[in-house]
This record gives structure tokens, sequence and C-alpha cells, in this order.
């Protein structure tokens, strides 16, 4: 499980940095018409970081 | 807008993004019942003024429940650092709190314009505050009849687990749609998961306090654009009335909660939107 968060925690950051970046355009209101889609690169990112935080508790010694 | 109009709004906002009559419907519905044609709703300088009206509500409901957020907050960063989960209530509490968030932050992203621009007249947003008074009047029926057949006793919030916490988050991304309030279809929810009315209020009041900082920090870029500044008297007023009357609404509503049910703003949402809605069809209110 610690593997999985992981990689969708690096695919959220990507799909993040490629929002932001304006490269693609899915779920957002304006389209293309804007280049850069902020809204959707913080909860990309948001998602990423609890991926993050996903796999930290699958890797933490067992009491 | 005039100042008037400012405060008007903001007193509106603070007041009923707490209690469960929907502030996104009330917002469309006030001014046009009004006729506040001189009010553009999709201006640069009138989306910047409802950015602070968002930061006042939210920074409100932070300073309300400035205890309970300052222990989730400790509690979460221990679970992380130490990476594994405790029995402490204020950690679970704080999980639960993630875990119904991100329904609605996912749904909000991808469905938030489209609804809008779909359901962001008077007509729809009166139709949905009707439904939003059946949905506190089948939660409150629901609820008894949950309780006579299982004959059980109402549970604190951290008794609730991932799943209704879950549910409770699906109901809240409801309030997407004008007219269904967040805190109401989130109360119901909870009290449908066996919670009573205190701690479904409870829990729906610190679930929306990060849902509406996030999208007024999120929206904080507005507030910079060049038309900004021509209501930034009426924005910092408002910010501050949106604040108070916010900060008002949920001790009145902690108190109200303890003792009474959804019962009322059920018959307020049943009424206002029938009437609302005919005036609508009508097109006495566009």
């Amino acid at each position: 499980m610690r593997v999985v968060a992981i990689v969708l925690a690096v695919v959220f950051f990507v799909l993040g940095i490629l929002y932001g970046t304006g490269t693609i355009n899915y779920f957002t209101e304006s389209g293309a018409a804007h280049s850069h889609h902020v809204t959707h690169l913080v909860v990309m990112w948001v998602l990423a970081l609890l991926c993050l935080i996903w796999a930290r508790f699958q890797s933490a010694p067992r009491r | 807008m005039t100042f008037l109009q400012a405060l008007a709004l903001a007193l509106l906002q603070g007041v009923s993004e707490l209690f469960p009559i929907s502030s996104l419907g009330h917002t469309i519905l006030v001014p046009a019942l009004l006729h506040w044609n001189n009010i553009d709703r999709s201006s640069a300088s009138f989306l910047a003024f409802v950015v602070v009206l968002h930061l006042g509500t939210a920074l409100a409901l932070i300073v309300f429940y400035r205890a309970q957020w300052y222990a989730i907050v400790r509690a979460l960063a221990r679970s992380i650092v130490l990476g594994r989960l405790s029995s402490d209530r204020d950690e679970r509490t704080g999980w639960l709190l993630v875990v119904a968030t991100i329904p609605v932050g996912l749904l909000g992203v991808v469905l938030e314009h489209p609804v809008r621009r779909l359901f962001g007249s008077p007509a729809p947003a009166a139709f949905f505050l009707l439904i939003n008074g059946l949905i506190m009047f089948s939660g409150e029926a629901l609820r008894r009849v949950q309780q006579r057949a299982r004959a059980r006793k109402s549970k604190p919030i951290d008794r609730l687990s991932y799943p209704e916490s879950l549910f409770i988050g699906v109901a809240q991304a409801l309030a997407l749609l004008p007219g269904i309030s967040r805190s109401g279809s989130s109360m119901v929810a909870g009290l449908l998961c066996d919670l009573d009315h205190e701690h479904a209020a409870r829990f729906s009041f610190l679930l929306a306090t990060p849902v509406i900082f996030a999208a007024a920090l999120l929206e904080l870029p507005k507030l910079f654009s060049p038309q900004a500044h021509l209501v930034l008297v009426q924005a910092i007023a408002g910010g501050v009335a949106a604040g108070l009357a916010a900060y008002l609404s949920v001790a009145f509503l902690t108190r109200y909660f303890r003792s009474n049910d959804l019962r009322p703003f059920g018959w307020y949402c049943i009424i206002v939107g029938s009437v609302c809605f005919v005036l609508a069809r009508k097109g006495v209110i566009t």
C-alpha cells in the first residue's frame, strides 16, 4: 500500500504541475482560455500531500 | 454597489452561511427580490467583495472554535510525525474532518462553475431552497424512525466511522447547488449517522471552516485586481460585518441545537422557496 500511496502522490503532483502550466484543461471552467489553473494545481497538490501522509502511516513502526 | 447594499449583503452572508438556509441561495434571491440591478455579480470588484466576506466568516468560525482547532491541529501534527493513529479524541476528530473535506474539495473544483452557470438564477435557487426544507424535514423524520427502530443512543463526533464521515462530506457537497444549505445537508447527514443535533451542528461548523477558508484563499488573487480598490471600503466593512454576524450566528446556533431541531428552518425554506419560485416563474423577480 505504501508504494501505491507514493505512486498516487507523484501522479497528483505531476497533474498539479500540468494544470498549473495549462498543459491540461480537464474539468476547468475556462478550458484552454486560461493558461494557468491555479485552483486545480492547489487541489492536486493537496491530494498529493494526503497520499504522502497515507504513505507515512504505512511505513511507521508498529507499537 | 452602495455602502448600505454591501453591509446588507455582508450581514446576510454571515448569518445565512451558518444557519441551514443556504447563503448562496439567499445572495441570489434577496438582491433579485429587492431589484438591486446595479450589482453585477460577475464583476471583478463584486468577486473581490465576496472573497472578503468569506474570509470574515471563516475567521469568525476559527475564533469561535479556537481551542478545539488548536487541539485538533496539534493532535493531527503529532499523528503525522509519529505515523500512526491513536485513540486521542481530537486526533480522531481531525482525521474525520480531513476525510469529510475531500468530497467537497474535489466536487467543488470540478462542478462549482458549471452548476452555478446552470442554476445560478432565482427560479432554480428558489426551487432548491424548497428542496432544502424538505431535506431537513425528511432528515428529522428518518432520524426519529431510526432511533425508534434501533433504540440507539446518540454518539459523540469522535465515534463516527470514516465511511460515515465521508457520507457527511458528500452531503455537504450538495450545497454546490444554490438553495441547498451546506450546514443543513451536513447536519442531516450527521443526524442519520446517529449524532445528536448539538454534535451534528458542531461537526458541520468545524467542517465548514476549512472549506470556506480554502475557498476564500484560492480566490484571494481577485483582491488584487485593479477593480478591487473600487470596493475597498465596502469590502473591509463587509468583512467585519460578515465576521460579526457569523460569530453571533454560530454562538446562537450551538445553544439552539442543544434542545431544538431543524424543523423551524425547514418551514422557513419551504415557505420562502415556494413564494420565490412562484414570483420567479411569474417574472416578478429575475
